[in-house]
C-alpha cells in the first residue's frame, strides 16, 4: 500500500504521482486531501484509491476504471464524465452528482444535492440518503437508486435510464414525460446485487421505478395558462 | 341622383379609385405568413440556417492600399505568412494550421455522414481544422482531418475520454450565434439508427438538448474545469471557450479569467440546423461589433497577444477574413460559406433533414446527392479565400496576413464608423468611441 501526502502539492502534481502510483500499485492512499478540487481525474486501470478525508469539486472526473473510496464528504460534481470504476463516498456529495456520466458507479452513503445523474448515460449511482430536485434530468442512461427522500421534478425529460425510489411522494414529485411502475423481478434481481457488493441492507419489494415515456410525450409548452386549470382541492 | 354622383358616394366605387400608398404597410406578405403560421398551429417557426436580416458588417469597411507612405508587397511574387498558430498562452501543443480559416463546429445528425467526411477532408488539403459539432464525433471525420477541434457542449451526445484524446484543441460551448442561451434542436425525422447510436438517444423523438453543462454552473466551475481537461491532456492542447456575441465585453473578461487560450466569438449571422425563427431574429449581436468589443475587452485587460480571438458568423470571402484581422481577430471559421461551397442552397430547411444538396440530411437517398467533388470543392473555396485575403495584405504592404490592423482600414458607413471605431472614409473622425485612434 503506498501513501500520497498531498498537503503541500499542486492538483497537476497529485494527479500526476497517483496516475503513476495507480499503474504499479493495486492500493494507494492519499492523505490530507484537504478538499481539493480535480482530485483523481481520468484514472485508468485498475486499484483502489483510498483518499483519507473530503474533497472538493470534481472528485474522480473521467474516471476510467479504478475505485476512489472517499472517507469524508465530496463537493460538487462528483464522478463527471465517468466511464468505468467505482466513487465510493462514506458521507455526502454536493449537488450534480455524477453528470453525464457513461459508466461505473457512484456510491453515496449519506445524502446527495440537486440534479443527480445530470443528463448521466449509463452506470449506476445509489444514493442511501435524500436527494434534492431534479434527480435524474434528461437521462439517457443508467440507473439511478435512491434510498431517502427524493425532491422534485424526478426525471424531467428523461430519454432513456431508469430511477429507483422508495419516496412514498413519489408520483406527486415526478418531472415531465415519466411514468412510474412497479419494480419488475428482473430488477429486483439486479438491484440486491448491488445491494449485496455494497453491504447495503435494504429491502428491494418496496422500490418502484420511474421510466421515460416512448409514446405520448409532452409537448414542451414555454406558454403555459393557468386559469383554466380546474383547482384539485376545490 | 344623377349616376355619376351616386358613383362617388358607393363605398364599393370609393375603395375601387382609393390609392394608398405602401398598401402592406408593416403587415407584409412574409409578417401575413407568419402570424398565418401562428395562427394555425399555434408554434413559432422553426427553421434552418441564420438570420436574413442585412446587419453592418465587413463590407461596410474598406482597406487603405499601400502608396507613398508605404510600399505594397509583389502580389504573386512576395511572400505572405499565412500560418496561423491558435492558444499559445498556455497550451504545450498550439493549434497550427496553414490558414486563418477554420471550419466551425457542425454536427454529424444536423449533417450526414458524406458532408462531414468531405468537410474534413478538405482540411487535410488546405492544412486547417474542422470542428465536430454537437452528436460525438465521427470515426470518418476524425481520420480524414488535418487537424479536429473537439466540441465539449452541454449535452454531452457522444462525448468521451476518446474524443478528447482524439483532439488538437477543445472548444467549450456557452452558446451559438444563431440562437444563443437557448438548446440545440435535433428533430425526430433526422435521429436515425445510426445518429441514435452515437448519441446515446432514443431514434425518432424530437431532441430538445439543455443549454447550460450539468458540469459548470457558472464562472467559478468553469475555471475548475479547465484545469480538469488540461490535466487530463497534460496541459498540452489549446482549450477555446466558444461564446455568442451579446455582453462580448464583460463575457470576454470572464472568459480571459477562467484560464482559456482563446475565445471565439459568433455574431448573429452564424447559421445553426434548426433555430425558432424569432432566436434567429432578435437574439444576439453582429459579427462586426462584437469583434471590436472582443479586441477592446482583451486590450483593456493587456491580454491581446496572450488570447487567441477567432471570429465567426457570416464570414464570406477573403476581405472578410483580411477586415477581422486588421480588426484583431486570429482567425476565422466558416459554416455556412463552407457548406455552400459543398452544394447549398440556402433553402433554409435544414431543420427538415430532406436537404436535395445532400448536406443536412441523414437518408440514403438524399445523401447521395452530395457532389461528389464536394471536399476539393470546399478545400479550393478556403483556397480561393486565402488568396483574397492575402492580395489584400499585400496590397497594404503586408507580409503577414497576421500583420494587418486597424490602421489599414475605414469605414464606409456612418454605422459601420459608430459601431467600429474606425475613422470615416475621407476623414480621420471617428462617430463614436475610438478604437485605437487619437
Amino acid at each position: 500500500m503506498e501513501h500520497l501526502d498531498i498537503a503541500d502539492k499542486s492538483i497537476a502534481e497529485t494527479n500526476r504521482a497517483l496516475r503513476d502510483l495507480i499503474a504499479e500499485h493495486d492500493q494507494v492512499v492519499i492523505d490530507n486531501p484537504h478538499s481539493s478540487h480535480n482530485l483523481g481525474t481520468a484514472l485508468k486501470g485498475t486499484g483502489v484509491v483510498t483518499i483519507k478525508g473530503s474533497t472538493g469539486y470534481f472528485t474522480g472526473g473521467f474516471l476510467a476504471g479504478p475505485t476512489l473510496d472517499i472517507q469524508g464528504n465530496t463537493g460538487w460534481y462528483t464522478g463527471d464524465n465517468m466511464s468505468a470504476g467505482e466513487i465510493i463516498i462514506s458521507k455526502n456529495t454536493g449537488s450534480n452528482c455524477g453528470p453525464s456520466m457513461m459508466g461505473g458507479t457512484i456510491l453515496v452513503r449519506g445524502s446527495s444535492g440537486s440534479r443527480i445523474g445530470f443528463a448521466m448515460k449509463g452506470g449506476n449511482m445509489i444514493v442511501c440518503g435524500d436527494v434534492g430536485r431534479w434527480a435524474g434530468y434528461m437521462t439517457l442512461g443508467g440507473r439511478i437508486i435512491v434510498l431517502g427522500k427524493m425532491g422534485p421534478e424526478i426525471g424531467e425529460s428523461m430519454y432513456k435510464g431508469i430511477i429507483h425510489s422508495v419516496d412514498p411522494e413519489l408520483q406527486n414529485k415526478l418531472g415531465n414525460n415519466v411514468a412510474v411502475i412497479p419494480i419488475t423481478d428482473e430488477e429486483k434481481k439486479e438491484v440486491s446485487a448491488l445491494f449485496e457488493k455494497y453491504q447495503i441492507e435494504h429491502p428491494v419489494e418496496n422500490f418502484k421505478s420511474v421510466i421515460p415515456l416512448k409514446t405520448g410525450r409532452k409537448k414542451y409548452k414555454i406558454f403555459n395558462p393557468t386559469h383554466l386549470e380546474i383547482p384539485q382541492n376545490g | 341622383m344623377d349616376e355619376k354622383t351616386n358613383n362617388m358616394t358607393s363605398p364599393k366605387k370609393a375603395k375601387k379609385t382609393t390609392k394608398v400608398p405602401n398598401p402592406d404597410g408593416l403587415w407584409t406578405k412574409e409578417v401575413r405568413a407568419e402570424i398565418n403560421h401562428k395562427a394555425e398551429t399555434g408554434q413559432h417557426r422553426v427553421r434552418g440556417m441564420g438570420v436574413n436580416m442585412r446587419y453592418p458588417n465587413f463590407d461596410d469597411l474598406l482597406v487603405l492600399p499601400a502608396q507613398l507612405s508605404r510600399l505594397s508587397v509583389d502580389t504573386y511574387r512576395e511572400p505572405c505568412v499565412t500560418k496561423t498558430v491558435l492558444g499559445t498562452r498556455f497550451a504545450k501543443k498550439p493549434l497550427e494550421i496553414e490558414t486563418p480559416i477554420m471550419i466551425s463546429g457542425m454536427s454529424y445528425g444536423a449533417l450526414g455522414k458524406e458532408a462531414k467526411t468531405a468537410l474534413a477532408k478538405a482540411t487535410q488539403i488546405v492544412g486547417t481544422s474542422i470542428n465536430n459539432g454537437e452528436g460525438g464525433l465521427l470515426p470518418e471525420e476524425r481520420d480524414n482531418s488535418y487537424k479536429q477541434v473537439v466540441q465539449i457542449l452541454p449535452s454531452r451526445f457522444g462525448f468521451s475520454l476518446e474524443t478528447i484524446e482524439a483532439a488538437d484543441a477543445l472548444e467549450i460551448i456557452c452558446g451559438i450565434g444563431a440562437k444563443p442561451g437557448l438548446t440545440g434542436h435535433l428533430l425526430g425525422s433526422k435521429i436515425t439508427e445510426e445518429i441514435a447510436e452515437m448519441r446515446q438517444i432514443p431514434a425518432g423523438l424530437d431532441l430538445y438538448s439543455h443549454p447550460r453543462h450539468g458540469d459548470i454552473f457558472g464562472p467559478d466551475d468553469m475555471v475548475l474545469k479547465i484545469q480538469e481537461l488540461r490535466d487530463i491532456t497534460n496541459y498540452e492542447i489549446p482549450i477555446f471557450l466558444k461564446i455568442a456575441a451579446g455582453r462580448v465585453t464583460e463575457d470576454v473578461k470572464i472568459a480571459v479569467k477562467t484560464g482559456a487560450d482563446g475565445i471565439v466569438i459568433d455574431g448573429c449571422q452564424g447559421g445553426t440546423g434548426a433555430a425558432p425563427v424569432v432566436a434567429l431574429k432578435n437574439l444576439g449581436i453582429p459579427t462586426l461589433p462584437a469583434l471590436v468589443q472582443a479586441t477592446r475587452a482583451l486590450e483593456d485587460m493587456g491580454v491581446k497577444d496572450e488570447l487567441s480571438l477567432i471570429v465567426s458568423g457570416g464570414i464570406k470571402d477573403g476581405a472578410d477574413v483580411a477586415k477581422a484581422m486588421a480588426l484583431g481577430a486570429d482567425a476565422v471559421a466558416i459554416g455556412t460559406g463552407a457548406n455552400i461551397a459543398l452544394g447549398c442552397t440556402t433553402c433554409h430547411q435544414c431543420h427538415e433533414g430532406i436537404c436535395g444538396s445532400g448536406i443536412c440530411t441523414q437518408e440514403p437517398k438524399y445523401r447521395e446527392l452530395l457532389k461528389c467533388d464536394a471536399a476539393e470543392r470546399v478545400a479550393n473555396y478556403i483556397t480561393a479565400m486565402t488568396n483574397e485575403a492575402v492580395i489584400i495584405a499585400k496590397a497594404a504592404g503586408k507580409t503577414r496576413l497576421s500583420n494587418l490592423e486597424r490602421e489599414d482600414i475605414r469605414s464606409v458607413t456612418l454605422e459601420a464608423c459608430a459601431m467600429t471605431g474606425i475613422p470615416l472614409v475621407g476623414t480621420n473622425y471617428t462617430f463614436t468611441e475610438r478604437f485605437g485612434f487619437c
